[in-house]
């Protein structure tokens, strides 16, 4: 059979990829909105929507490439990129370059990359092809063996400091589990003792953490401080109200003072141009984009199919529910941009990759389907 | 064909997957409703009343002073009116009141804000008016409440208390420019940067940081609560070398004559006292010089903007004797003991060379030569010596390059050669001219603070040191005169000779218990006509005027100083120069006592 079957072509999963293109599309308008105060100021200009259309077109070749080959044959690269992304991260520890506080990036000449947008496909990986092997329900045993798997690496992330992919690995494999399902008497026991650890975590954390969370709970305790993000993403987003003021109107000014306006807040930005009714557009469409991976993982027909189209599900899932509850001021800040619409370069280049996978196991669902 | 696995998950937990999404999705619409319909109008209004402010806390610039810490630049506050543009319901109207208040045509306010606009970053305050009276400030700060986006700016403005007599030292910061705005990002327009003097050379030390607060405010403007994101770090103050009462003195000295006064430590190269005159006030640039004020610094036909002692050159005239001496002593070809006759000129081919001294000084060796600055002698030493070997000497000891003194545009001078004036005139040298260079006149030409560099090493040992404006730094040995000790005390007793011994050119600055040494010299501007020839000083054209210089090094009771000064068509390097070095040392010297 060749690589180049007819077949490939007519069950490309044509919907998926134009509410993809739809979202991102939204982000580099929007970028433009929240970029042009400073376009207008003939100083210190950043095109940041230039700069995604770029990665945008960047992460579209890494997609095909994505696409080209027969996923099936990942299962030999697990282990290698397993092995590829301890040892970066553990490089990274040691030599990396550390901007603003954080020592998360590898430069190579000109080219700045994270390894833990490495780490992420890795995992998803190793978790598909671990649970496709696990017959039945998940017991003790394989729990234990996948958490180890899976702890080093984002141990190796946690300390970077980099909280939000951390927590965004452990929540996305810990999806993947759920599916996969859980013997009843682990969920339960997991379920009763998880909250103990809630007191013994308040320790380990960090200060800058500590008081995120405390003005989560009242925001209105350091309102020029710690609090200052939340008061002013939660007025923009208020104040656009049914409607929305329209685009490029949003002149909220105290958006000025967002320091992450292209980035995790940007949703703020949106929601104060679109309003209500655009703000439920943009939900449905994520939505929609959700459930047309989900019925991948559903008619996928080999679980390493299956599982892997599910953990990229969780990855988008946790990232748009965690970021934009952190905008809602629902949840304490966590660094987590929201996929498609927060401008970063490598952020668009995985999520467009891993699209990619969930596009190759649906395609070649054929293969297991009649003779 | 492969076969689809088996042991595939539960449909239930597919649904559970389903609900998961579609009931946290609910939630996040439900809160999206809170805020936006729900609470919409309270956030509208919020976001109307716009309570949260930026504002910059600006830091103060490193002080400047003295070696006595007497202080030299200082920061007063000054107040300027602010607009923010996208706090501003009428930009217009807004600027009409401010030609009101202010009596600034409501054309020129607009023209200014239309022109820098483009220049202020979003939300930050746009400087009007820069400097606000005190009358003005009471009326405004009345009204402000009325006017959303204008804003009363404080900012520290620098001010120089002893303006003309150290301006040249100092400089003075004046606004930024849009490529300076382009390469210091945390600069804003009318922000003031340095642009002269050790103000430009020591921007970095003297700027600091600026820092930023936000203010909250009530709808009616007035301030509840600040809170210090950023705080400002001054910057750092510097001591100069420069001893602020000689300076003065210097400058008093000079008169109303035009020249240059340096006065060096010759053991460390600290720089006491550094005068150009005439000066100019820097105090004008700081808020911005006036077109009229401007235009009288460029057109006067004194140059009060130009430093003479670092960027303006002249002929050495007979002080370059002092350098062709070194070149003699320190060279095997030409003997220093060899005596030459004077008789008052001396002919080459078929011109004619003259001595100052129209009947001559008949038999002279060395130290004679030097005291009496006889041309004729020098005219023969140089032509033995050559061209090209005295030209190199000459750079060695520093001339034909700058001294890297912490100035701005310092003039490196010029010391000719063969290939030079090859290169230069596509000619030959000419023998005369190698004449004409052993005096000091034709092409070479030096700065005060080189001759006052070299007359330094003369008296240290050989040691070429940096002129230092900064007081803690050590010294800085650029090069080492290639003389031993017996050649540079033979100069130096020459150079005393001249000032102690009947005959000697410098016989003004004898002074009662100290060792003074000095080379007087008079540079020709022009060849003076035949009908000036026997005139007083006073009786010729002011341009046309020889310039006069004073070099000189004193030493009394363990200190020692070198005193250069030169004056702009003074006539003759002793009588136009003399009485202010003898001034420089009777101050130094009395002070001592």
């Amino acid at each position: 059979m060749s690589p180049f079957d007819r077949r490939l072509f007519s069950h490309f999963n044509w919907t998926l990829l134009g509410l993809a293109f739809l979202l991102f599309a939204i982000g580099v308008m929007n970028l433009y909105s929240a970029s042009s105060l400073r376009v207008e100021s003939g100083l210190t200009t950043i095109y940041y929507y230039k700069k995604q259309l770029f990665w945008g077109l960047l992460a579209l070749g890494v997609m095909f490439v994505c696409v080209a080959f027969d996923y099936r044959h990942l299962k030999a690269l697990v282990w290698p990129l397993y092995g590829l992304s301890i040892a970066l991260l553990s490089w990274v520890l040691l030599f990396g370059d550390t901007i603003s506080g954080a020592k998360r990036w590898i430069h190579i000449g000109p080219i700045g990359f994270q390894p833990t947008e490495v780490t992420k496909l890795s995992v998803i990986l190793l978790a598909a092809w671990f649970l496709s092997k696990v017959p039945g329900q998940v017991d003790w045993k394989s729990l234990g063996k996948l958490l180890l798997l899976i702890g080093l690496p984002c141990g190796l992330i946690i300390i970077q400091p980099d909280l939000g992919s951390g927590l965004n690995i452990l929540l996305l494999v810990g999806g993947m589990l759920l599916y996969r399902g859980l013997q009843k008497r682990v969920l339960l026991t997991i379920l009763l003792t998880l909250p103990l650890f809630a007191p013994l975590g308040w320790f380990l954390l960090k200060d800058y953490q500590k008081s995120r969370i405390l003005t989560f709970l009242n925001p209105y305790r350091d309102p020029l401080g710690a609090g200052y993000n939340t008061i002013q993403s939660q007025i923009a987003i208020g104040s656009g109200q049914l409607w929305g003021k329209g685009f490029l109107e949003g002149t909220q000014s105290q958006l000025r003072f967002l320091p992450e306006k292209h980035t995790d807040f940007v949703l703020a930005v949106f929601a104060e141009e679109w309003g209500f009714v655009g703000c439920s557009l943009l939900l449905a469409l994520f939505c929609f984009f959700l459930y047309h991976i989900l019925r991948v993982v559903d008619t996928s027909k080999d679980l390493f199919g299956a599982f892997l189209a599910c953990g990229v599900f969780f990855y988008f899932f946790w990232q748009i529910l965690i970021n934009m509850s952190m905008v809602l001021g629902l949840m304490p800040i966590v660094g987590i941009p929201l996929p498609f619409l927060s401008y970063g370069g490598s952020s668009t280049i995985i999520n467009f990759a891993l699209l990619g996978l969930v596009f190759n196991v649906s395609m070649r669902r054929f293969i297991f389907k009649h003779d | 064909m492969l076969q689809p696995e088996t042991h595939k998950p539960p449909r239930k937990n597919f649904a559970f997957l389903q609900i998961l999404v579609l009931g946290l999705f609910c939630v996040l619409l439900l809160r999206l409703w809170y805020f936006q319909i729900f609470k919409g109008e309270d956030y509208a209004v919020k976001a109307q009343e716009n309570r949260l402010r930026h504002q910059t806390i600006y830091a103060p610039r490193g002080l400047i002073r003295d070696r006595d810490s007497r202080i030299l630049a200082e920061n007063k506050p000054a107040y300027a009116l602010g607009l923010i543009r996208e706090d501003c319901p009428d930009i217009d109207r807004t600027l009409r009141q401010i030609s009101t208040w202010t009596d600034i045509p409501i054309k020129q306010l607009q023209k200014r804000f239309s022109k820098d606009k483009g220049l202020v970053k979003p939300f930050k305050p746009q400087l009007i008016v820069s400097n606000l009276t005190y009358g003005e400030l009471a009326k405004i700060e009345s009204h402000l409440m009325e006017w959303p986006g204008l804003q009363i700016v404080t900012r520290p403005l620098r001010s120089y208390p002893h303006g003309e007599i150290v301006s040249h030292v100092i400089g003075y910061v004046a606004q930024v420019n849009e490529k300076e705005l382009r390469q210091h990002p945390d600069l804003q327009l009318r922000d003031n940067i340095g642009k002269q003097g050790i103000e430009l050379t020591k921007e970095e030390t003297l700027r600091g940081e600026k820092g930023s607060k936000q203010i909250e405010v009530d709808a009616q403007g007035r301030v509840l609560k600040e809170h210090i994101v950023k705080q400002s770090v001054p910057g750092k103050n510097i001591r100069l070398s420069i001893d602020l009462d000689l300076q003065e003195h210097a400058w008093e000295h000079l008169g109303n004559n035009t020249g240059a006064v340096v006065v060096l430590e010759p053991q460390t190269g600290h720089v006491l006292s550094l005068v150009s005159k005439p000066g100019y006030n820097n105090n004008h640039f700081v808020q911005g010089i006036a077109p009229q004020t401007w235009q009288e610094l460029v057109s006067d036909p004194q140059h009060p903007l130009q430093n003479r002692a670092i960027q303006s050159t002249y002929p050495p005239a007979s002080v370059f004797k002092l350098v062709v001496t070194s070149a003699v002593l320190q060279n095997d070809t030409v003997s220093p003991e060899k005596k030459f006759y004077c008789p008052g000129f001396y002919k080459l081919g078929r011109r004619t060379f003259r001595c100052w001294k129209e009947y001559g000084h008949g038999w002279l060796e060395l130290k004679e030569g030097i005291k009496q600055s006889c041309d004729v002698y020098f005219y023969k030493l140089g032509e033995e010596l050559g061209v090209d070997p005295l030209s190199q000497y000459a750079q060695r000891y520093g001339f034909g390059s700058r001294t890297d003194i912490d100035l701005p545009n310092e003039k490196s001078g010029l010391i000719p050669d063969r290939e030079w004036k090859l290169r230069r005139f596509g000619r030959r040298w000419q023998g005369g001219e190698t004449l004409n260079m052993s005096i000091g006149q034709g092409y070479t030409l030096v700065t005060p603070l080189q001759v006052a560099r070299y007359v330094a090493a003369l008296i240290n040992g050989g040691r070429l040191l940096k002129p230092q404006l900064l007081r803690n730094v050590p010294p800085e040995t650029q090069k080492t005169l290639p003389l031993q000790e017996e050649e540079l005390q033979r100069i130096q007793e020459a150079m005393i000779a001249t000032v102690d011994e009947p005959h000697g050119t410098a016989w003004r600055l004898r002074m009662k218990g100290a060792d003074i040494g000095a080379k007087t010299g008079t540079a020709q501007v022009v060849k003076l006509f035949e009908k000036y020839k026997d005139k007083e000083t006073h009786e010729i054209p002011y341009k046309l005027r020889d310039h006069a210089w004073m070099a000189s090094f004193g030493r009394h009771e363990g200190q020692e100083y070198v005193v250069v000064t030169l004056v702009e068509h003074g006539g003759h390097g002793s009588t136009a120069a003399g009485p202010v070095v003898k001034a420089i040392y009777d101050y130094l010297f009395d002070e001592a006592r």
